[in-house]
């Protein structure tokens, strides 16, 4: 067999494809390539394949382009940028030697531990609380609680879990070996020692824990009473038999109003469907055509409501003109809640 | 008007693209690549392409490394959600476009660091040669390594839209 007859036999691997397909081979390879390919149906395929994929991946990576456009500024402020700019080798040996500082004291810090732990081994605990009782019995220290409003005002608003019990006997700060000493010397403050409070988390957005007893308030769905003239408040059933399947709805949650707006030209409503959660916060799914949804998120007023992230729902297929167009839906949870609780709502709203 | 003149004309928006797909942050990207060629003026180097792409992925790993100090999240590829743009007449688009994005992005940071490199470098306008350079392989390699990065961009890419599909459906 030729040496002519073996490179034409010799099928073309993916890599040498790829690099003929980049340019990226010499002129020879790629005559070498060429006349196989001429021949050989399969490695033709096959570059043609390598070939969409490549063109494929120049478009993916497109994509993800910060700006449609990027225009360079003028190269002439790049230039007094760099005279304005120390020098970038005066910038390193600055830092070099703030650098060998650095490294100076901390060697220092480190000697200086090590000394102390030779020299001055640490006691053990009780040999410790021993030299503290003593202290305190030394410096006959008066304990007495002061009311948490002179120390903290700030925390004298927050109220101590319900299954907090104060201790009789009050716990003596922790000190060391050090301070004792100084103590028994110098001349020290009357020492104030009083249980922690417990701090409850309360977010600032949900409702107090008082606020539960209250009868539930009002669905807020003033929002858009502007569009009362064109939508329709109608009952969960009735909406069932107007929007078909395109309902927002999330399980656990009683519905107190459903508000349709009847779509034009083939579109589903666009619906707004008011929940209430255990707290009594009204939460309101609303499902439609983007540019809606997107309109009366605009037209809320109100600061405190929070909107989560847009998820996609069924699209419409609208005809027009002849030619059907295919109509983006999404589904938005608003409410007084923070935006996470809002997107895990809209996460587990399903659409009936 | 001199080479890296020239080469900063026709290379400025490679730079930001390279660098905002490693750094997700379209101004901080632009910034970085403006100190790029600040520092190619100040060195000269001999091969200014490979130079400017070399520095560029230095400064993206030291910024990748600066916010992971501030505790900050580089992409938005987990499950958070991508911020939507203004509504305005093409709303239907902008959607798409957003979430075209976070696929695209998300089936980028499925590759591994090598393969990612060498993508991004070939998208950048580098050859063979010079991607070799830079990432340490041989040049024979490069071919083995851009194949198998783009099949698996476009397969981790089709996985992520079949399962939005579902979602959807």
């Amino acid at each position: 067999m030729t040496e002519l007859n073996i490179r034409l036999t010799r099928h073309v691997p993916d890599d040498e494809l790829h690099a003929y397909l980049d340019q990226a081979l010499s002129r020879s390879q790629c005559v070498e390539i060429e006349t196989h390919l001429a021949v050989c149906a399969r490695c033709s395929d096959n570059r043609d394949a390598h070939a969409a994929m490549r063109d494929r991946t120049t478009a993916l990576l497109a994509t993800l382009t910060p700006r449609a456009l990027i225009i360079p500024p003028p190269y002439a402020s790049l230039e007094e940028r760099r005279i304005g700019l120390p020098h970038f080798s005066r910038l390193q040996r600055s830092l070099r030697r703030s650098a060998k500082w650095a490294a100076g004291i901390m060697v220092a810090i480190g000697a200086g531990w090590a000394g102390r732990s030779i020299f001055d081994p640490p006691r053990a605990p009780e040999a410790i609380a021993a030299t503290v009782a003593d202290t305190l019995e030394a410096d006959k220290v008066s304990i007495k609680a002061i009311p948490l409003a002179t120390v903290a005002p700030q925390l004298a608003t927050v109220s101590p879990a319900p299954d907090f019990v104060p201790s009789d006997r009050p716990v003596p700060e922790r000190r060391t070996r050090r301070s004792s000493v100084r103590s028994v010397t110098g001349q020290r403050p009357e020492a104030a020692i009083m249980p922690a409070p417990m701090l409850q988390l309360v977010s600032s957005v949900l409702p107090t824990r008082e606020s539960l007893d209250q009868p539930a308030p009002a669905p807020r769905l003033e929002t858009v009473s502007s569009f009362e003239r064109i939508w329709r408040r109608v009952s969960w059933e009735e909406a069932l038999k107007i929007a078909g399947s395109g309902l927002p709805f999330i399980e656990g949650m009683p519905v107190i109003g459903v508000l349709l707006q009847p779509g034009s030209g083939g579109e589903r409503p666009t619906v707004i469907v008011a929940q209430q959660d255990g707290t009594g916060e009204v939460i309101q799914s609303i499902e439609g055509p983007v540019a809606k949804v997107f309109d009366l998120l605009q037209r809320q007023s109100a600061p405190d409501v929070f909107a989560s992230a847009a998820s996609r729902t069924p699209p419409d297929y609208v005809e027009e003109h002849g030619v059907t167009r295919r109509g983006i839906r999404i589904l938005m949870v608003t409410g007084r809640l923070t935006v996470d609780s809002l997107n895990a709502l809209a996460k587990v709203a399903t659409i009936r | 008007m001199d080479d890296l003149e020239r080469l900063y004309t026709t290379h400025y928006a490679a730079v930001v693209r390279f660098l905002y797909r490693k750094i997700w942050d379209a101004d901080r990207a632009e910034d970085l690549a403006q100190e790029v060629f600040i520092r190619a003026m100040a060195h000269r180097p001999e091969k200014p392409r490979a130079w400017i792409f070399a520095v560029a992925a230095n400064l993206a790993r030291d910024e990748a490394r600066a916010a992971i100090r501030r505790k900050k999240h580089l992409t938005l590829l987990k499950d958070d959600p991508v911020p939507l743009s203004t509504p305005d007449a093409s709303a239907d688009e902008t959607v798409e476009r957003d979430e075209r994005w976070a696929q695209v992005s998300g089936a980028l940071a499925t590759l591994t660091d090598r393969d990612r490199d060498v993508l991004l470098l070939w998208d950048g306008g580098l050859s063979y040669p010079e991607i070799a350079a830079q990432t340490g392989l041989a040049v024979g390699a490069v071919g083995t390594t851009l194949a198998r990065a783009r099949k698996r961009l476009i397969e981790a890419y089709d996985r992520t839209e079949y399962t939005a599909d579902a979602a959807r459906s």
